[in-house]
């Protein structure tokens, strides 16, 4: 069955010349997509990725200006980490809604986190801070569990937490999100001594 | 031929037709989808719409400020002097009226005649035509001081080394010599690059550090930038005359062999540098400077990641709005923006945390204070009774190497907070060395036949500590008036002049 449909995909030989250049073409623009947009660093956790794409900079500069810079990137909260199959394709579907949307420019003023994404971020509140809402000496619940675990969303209550309450396109004109070159200005390389 | 013509009758045309339509399809987004990541690659470029070009090296604040207004608003807050806390702020203190032992201990030497704790970058030109450290020179070749007195006073200094030719260009000569050049206080060419807006060095002796440390500035990440820019100013430093026919007055720091206190005595040692002779004890004494990104490195919040922008600079909303706030002071005037961004306690509750590491510390200071005062005015007792150098040598070593540990502390900002526990044990070491000066001195004294305590001079007001050292205060006041109301005027009415012709150039 497969090898009777690549036979048929198979161009005579009078086309053969003009089809390899042809495909030559399509993947050497494939190659080209993929460097232009910086395929591969989707693959990392880095979190200069997520501003790859520049509206993502006021997401980016208000986090390098809190407190969760320490100790979590982007991907800690806003990707699902209880398995590794769903992690990649969490990522995967993300990808491809931000790429689609940007591509048709449909992106809005303001983000919004969808309903998908916030359970994963509620999920990651939970899993570093689990110590704050069960009582592991009695390896049980507290009692204020319901209130804080199911009842409510952590940034309800914590609403600056970690990227303050205002998140417009806008609200970070001069950010300076990661496009850095060397920092010594060349006068001061070639002037030296 | 038989063979493909039979092949290609067996396909249908609408099969082909189909291959070739999907294959444009798939293309033709691919192509697209290339284009407009290219296209919006570009358009990030021109994220924001700059009011006016900056060109290289432009000093003006006020220029940078039509492209950042927000930045700029909250820079020009540094001219306010209305926040004091117990041990800083922002407004002027005359640190000598508090402390008159440190007149002694500076016997000799420019601070002993004023000292003051600085106010806000704006004020960095005020302030050094206003010191009487840099007295009342007439003449661009006159006075006490080098041209390397500018090197941290604003962003015409990167732009006159660039004029000059070099950083060696710029150092030599004396201090008036830059008198009509250096007219804007430190402000943003000092730390930003005019085109891309990125943090950028513009002070070679920290590059020179880094290199003579093997270290490479330019593998410094954007957090650690956020620190490095403060530190072309904020570090210790001396003014380097081994090669005085080329390179007089060479702004260097001492951190070839590292940077805490015992690696920069060394270094001094080694090189046997001195600032000056003491005028009491004939010590070879040194001056800490600012020692404040040294001591900082060594606290908990460095440790954690946290630069100095992360509280003197911090990200501040107004509306809509987010920016970095330029209004450098102490982050205990807005405590919510600061500290609480990482601790959760109450305003009152951190503040209390500040102020009783700052007392603690300034506890042991003031005891070291006291014991070098009384080693410097012992020694000068062991002098009169016709001790030798020989006798000396070694006191006064300790001497020396008391007071810099001490002013290693008193000198650096903020280092009572920043590193509380490096700053005691550098006291420690300080108030060590002033007692074994002074354990060796009462044996000396002994031999001469002295054992009485030595009396402790009145150092109630700095007045009279002035008077102690002999130190003529009030030909040194007038020689500032006549500077101030005769040389200053002029050097501001030509750099006006000088600017008014640059461009402006709108975009």
């Amino acid at each position: 069955m497969t090898g009777k449909l690549i036979k048929s995909l198979v161009p005579p030989p009078k086309w053969r010349v003009v089809v390899v250049v042809l495909a030559g073409i399509i993947t050497g623009l494939s190659f080209y997509a993929i460097y232009a947009g910086k395929a591969w660093s989707y693959l990392s956790d880095a979190p200069e990725t997520c501003v790859n794409c520049h509206i993502m900079a006021p997401q980016y500069a208000t986090w390098q200006h809190s407190s969760h810079r320490e100790v979590a990137h982007c991907n800690d909260c806003h990707v699902p980490h209880d398995n590794i199959f769903r992690t990649y394709l969490f990522k995967a579907k993300d990808g491809m809604r931000h790429a689609s949307m940007f591509t048709l420019r449909l992106e809005p003023q303001n983000i919004f986190i969808k309903e998908e994404g916030t359970e994963v971020v509620q999920e990651n509140c939970i899993r570093c801070h689990s110590g704050l809402i069960t009582d592991n000496k009695l390896l049980a619940q507290t009692s204020v569990f319901h209130q804080k675990f199911e009842d409510r969303l952590c940034w309800d209550c914590h609403r600056e937490v970690p990227h303050g309450r205002v998140k417009s396109l806008s609200s970070t004109p001069y950010a300076r999100v990661p496009m850095l070159k060397s920092p010594v200005p060349e006068w001061i390389k070639s002037n030296k001594k | 031929m038989k063979y493909m013509n039979s092949e290609s009758k067996k396909r249908s045309p609408w099969v082909n037709l189909s291959l070739f339509s999907l294959t444009v399809i798939a293309v033709f987004i691919l192509g697209w989808f290339v284009s407009t990541i290219s296209e919006r690659r570009a358009e990030a470029l021109f994220a924001y719409k700059p009011k006016v070009q900056l060109a290289d090296f432009e000093p003006r604040n006020e220029v940078w400020g039509k492209n950042y207004p927000w930045q700029y608003e909250s820079y020009r807050k540094t001219q306010e002097t209305d926040f004091h806390t117990p041990h800083g702020g922002n407004a002027m203190k005359d640190v000598l009226s508090e402390n008159p032992e440190m007149v002694v201990l500076w016997a000799g030497y420019g601070f002993s005649k004023d000292y003051n704790q600085g106010r806000g970058h704006s004020y960095a030109i005020d302030d050094i035509h206003n010191t009487l450290r840099t007295a009342g020179p007439k003449a661009p070749d006159d006075g006490p001081m080098p041209s390397t007195c500018w090197t941290c006073k604003g962003p015409d200094v990167p732009r006159m080394m660039n004029q000059l030719g070099s950083p060696a260009a710029f150092y030599a000569g004396k201090w008036a010599k830059h008198g009509e050049e250096v007219v804007n206080a430190i402000g943003c060419a000092d730390c930003h690059d005019a085109t891309t807006m990125d943090l950028t060095i513009t002070r070679p002796a920290l590059v020179e550090a880094f290199e003579a440390m093997g270290k490479d500035i330019s593998k410094a990440t954007h957090q650690e930038m956020r620190s490095l820019v403060c530190a072309q100013c904020h570090v210790e430093y001396y003014f380097n005359n081994q090669n005085k026919e080329e390179r007089p007055n060479y702004l260097t720091f001492p951190w070839v062999n590292g940077y805490g206190p015992e690696e920069m005595l060394k270094y001094y040692d080694d090189i046997k540098f001195s600032d000056w002779t003491h005028s009491i004890s004939k010590a070879p004494m040194l001056k800490a400077q600012h020692p404040d990104y040294e001591v900082y490195t060594t606290g908990i919040h460095a440790e954690r990641g946290v630069s100095c922008a992360d509280c003197h600079m911090p990200y501040v909303s107004e509306g809509g709005l987010k920016y970095s706030n330029h209004h450098v002071t102490s982050p205990l005037k807005y405590v919510s923006q600061a500290c609480q961004t990482c601790h959760r306690e109450s305003e009152a509750t951190l503040l209390k945390n500040v102020y009783d590491r700052q007392n603690k510390v300034a506890e042991l200071r003031n005891k070291a204070e006291e014991l070098l005062t009384r080693a410097h005015v012992e020694a000068k007792v062991a002098w009169d009774n016709n001790a030798s150098e020989a006798e000396m040598k070694d006191i006064l070593y300790e001497i020396r190497a008391g007071q810099w540990f001490w002013d290693y502390v008193a000198a650096s900002h903020g280092g009572s907070f920043h590193s509380p526990v490096e700053s005691s044990r550098v006291l420690g070491k300080a108030i060590d060395h002033a007692q074994n000066a002074r354990i060796q001195l009462a044996r000396l004294l002994a031999t001469k036949g002295l054992t009485k305590e030595i009396p402790y001079p009145d150092l109630s007001t700095k007045e009279k500590a002035q008077e102690y050292i002999g130190l003529p205060m009030e030909k040194l006041k007038q020689e500032k008036d006549v500077f101030l109301k005769e040389i200053v005027p002029v050097w501001k009415k030509k750099a006006a002049e000088r600017e008014a012709k640059m461009d402006l150039v709108l975009n």
